[in-house]
């Protein structure tokens, strides 16, 4: 028979003890403690996860509340997988996605390969490129509607003064092709420092002395760089593009105050999508059948990447 | 292989002296010991022969080329390091090729196959050759980074206590091994312990260091029967040098203030009476505890000793070392 462990600590109390608490077994004693922690996860995740998928296969609407609710099987799903606008914005979040992580992920690992680097002040520089992802995303947002503003905005002057185009002959969120880049690159701006804090902790985990070996080994810098370096801090690269990837696939704030979706819906996002159904055209029942598709969308592919992430670890 | 010298070498870590002005050849073929405790510069002076570190003054030379300015690389060192420092990430055959796999080097796989085949061998990890260098015991990993060194021919292998995490018998096999390997290809080798039993059987040359000083240089034999102070007398020997004031017996030289007794200068049977407090069987031989008007001494005598404790043992001195106060050789 196989002793489970909340019996085995039970058997370690000492008996004096278990008997003060006169009518409750150890095990309902432990229940106790676990209880409200249970109560509160199923009350606010798992019963509205739940609810939710109820929800997806009825027409109902939170607005109407006496309507009469009606069951309609896979309606809405079918609805959304057909809809050209919802591949709109798919691969709109797609886009979004992409560039981020691998612009963040380059610049982020190139950053702190140059800081880990022995130099005076490389605390002071830490301080510096870690100050964006501090700010609120709104202002962030807001900040930089000023910043790609034709005739005012900086970066419009930035972009001019090198490449010699006048200022105000492109808009970086007017236009339907520069859109997508000017949110790519906002988030890129806030969010660099974040993959740089964490590809940093991966390098300085690599101690010096496997460096020294693979000095006296005769390897190369470059070829330390490609056995030693990346093999090693792989780990805390992918950890970083799974909390980028999970944080950006739901990108809402900084988005809506940059571009609002626009122009037409170049930069409507799936979560900027999926909140216009469900508060502004208060599709209940449809926009509950979209969340469930994103969430499974998301958990499946976080769970393949979590599996090559261990992998990678195990290695 | 190569000679090295380090000549008049320093080196300080911010206020803290690692090495003062050490002068040393290491020649050719040699199998050079250096000992001392923790702090006295061993480690240091590894590290600046292998271009790790460079010295803040002085010469190091490899093959009669100095080394200034010349990388670990460049300088052809193979180096064992105390905390092993394999490749967590690689398995334990990975590891071994890794310095075959140079491209300085350009061995063909065939080569490098056969190479960690012979030393994965004689260091006795055939089997582990396909593990995670991360599970293996300590003293796997200790063997591993050993082999790492020897799949090369390096100008000159430097190993820092190398074999300090090894069992009693994989320590002496392991011993043997590295004499062997270094007799037979003729490599000059700095070798760092604390062990005396490894300065004795391994060494051609051992170097004595003292707080980054190097006080006693000379072969294993020359420093055990004539040592130049207290300090260097006590690193050989076991059990340890015996120490008295000058005077217990008589006959000391005018500056002496101690007489330095090693166990086999001891004789037993005439002289001073001594009671027996201890008696250790070790098989091969048995010590003495011995207390003489109030010191304790130490002493080897007959396996089959019938001595008991509180028995009375005659000692007298027999070509005993003498030191001056300030713990130097006086004769």
């Amino acid at each position: 028979m196989t002793v489970s462990p909340i019996d085995r600590v039970a058997a370690k109390t000492p008996s004096g003890v278990a008997r003060r608490i006169k009518g409750f077994s150890d095990r309902t004693i432990a229940w106790i403690f676990v209880a409200p922690t249970v109560f509160l996860l199923l009350a606010v995740n798992i019963f509205p996860l739940i609810w939710t998928i109820r929800l997806s296969f009825t027409n109902f609407r939170v607005n109407r509340p006496n309507n009469d609710v009606e069951w309609v099987g896979l309606r809405n799903y079918q609805r959304i997988l057909t809809d050209p606008d919802v591949w709109n914005t798919m691969q709109a979040t797609a886009h979004f996605l992409i560039w981020t992580i691998t612009l963040q992920v380059l610049i982020g690992f190139i950053l702190a390969f140059l800081i880990n680097k022995k130099f005076k002040g490389n605390d002071m520089w830490t301080t510096i490129i870690v100050f964006p992802m501090m700010l609120s995303p709104a202002v962030v947002g807001n900040f930089w509607t000023f910043l790609y503003q034709p005739q005012i905005g900086l970066f419009n002057y930035v972009i001019a003064f090198f490449t010699g185009a006048d200022p105000a002959s492109f808009s970086m969120i007017g236009d339907v092709h520069l859109a997508p880049w000017a949110i790519v690159i906002a988030d890129t701006w806030m969010w660099t420092p974040f993959v740089m804090l964490i590809c940093l902790a991966g390098l300085r985990s690599i101690p010096d002395s496997i460096y020294e070996a693979a000095e006296c080994d005769r390897a190369s810098k470059w070829r330390q760089f490609w056995t030693i370096t990346i093999p090693m801090a792989l780990p805390f690269l992918m950890l970083a593009v799974l909390f980028r990837g999970i944080e950006n696939f739901k990108m809402f704030d900084l988005v809506v105050q940059l571009t609002g979706g626009g122009p037409g819906n170049t930069t409507t996002l799936t979560s900027i999508d999926l909140k216009r159904e469900a508060f502004e055209k208060w599709r209940t029942g449809y926009s509950s059948a979209y969340a469930v598709i994103l969430f499974v969308t998301v958990f499946g592919l976080a769970s393949i990447y979590v599996k090559a992430l261990n992998k990678v670890k195990e290695r | 292989m190569a000679e090295v010298t380090l000549t008049n070498v320093c080196k300080s870590f911010g206020d803290d002296v690692a090495l003062d002005d050490v002068s040393m050849t290491v020649p050719d073929g040699s199998f050079v010991v250096l000992l001392g405790p923790t702090g006295a510069g061993k480690t240091t002076t590894l590290r600046m022969v292998s271009g790790l570190d460079t010295p803040d003054m002085g010469k190091i030379t490899i093959g009669g080329r100095d080394m200034a300015g010349m990388t670990p690389a460049q300088r052809d060192v193979a180096m064992v390091f105390q905390q092993y420092s394999l490749y967590p990430h690689l398995t334990v055959r990975q590891n071994l090729e890794f310095p075959l796999k140079s491209p300085i080097l350009r061995t063909p796989q065939p080569e490098i196959d056969r190479k960690v085949k012979e030393v994965a061998e004689v260091l006795q990890i055939s089997h582990k050759l396909d593990n995670k260098s991360t599970a293996l015991s300590g003293g796997e990993m200790q063997r591993v980074s050993i082999g790492r060194a020897l799949v090369r021919q390096p100008s000159v292998y430097l190993m820092d206590e190398p074999l300090s995490s090894l069992d009693a018998k994989l320590r002496s096999d392991l011993r043997i091994e590295l004499k062997g390997i270094q007799a037979n290809s003729g490599a000059t080798l700095l070798y760092v312990t604390h062990d005396q039993i490894e300065a004795m059987t391994m060494a051609t040359h051992v170097g004595v260091l003292d707080n980054g000083k190097l006080v006693q240089f000379g072969s294993p034999r020359e420093l055990y029967e004539n040592p130049v102070s207290v300090y260097a007398a006590s690193r050989l020997g076991q059990p340890r040098i015996n120490m008295l004031p000058a005077d217990i017996f008589g006959g000391a030289p005018a500056a002496a203030t101690h007489i330095g007794l090693r166990p086999e200068q001891i004789l037993q049977g005439n002289g001073e009476d001594s009671t027996v407090h201890r008696i250790e069987h070790l098989g091969d031989q048995t010590r003495l505890h011995l207390s003489f008007k109030s010191h304790d001494l130490i002493t080897v005598t007959d396996a089959h000793t019938d001595l008991k404790v509180g028995d009375i043992v005659k000692i007298r001195p027999h070509e005993a070392l003498y030191f001056g106060a300030n713990g130097a050789r006086v004769a």
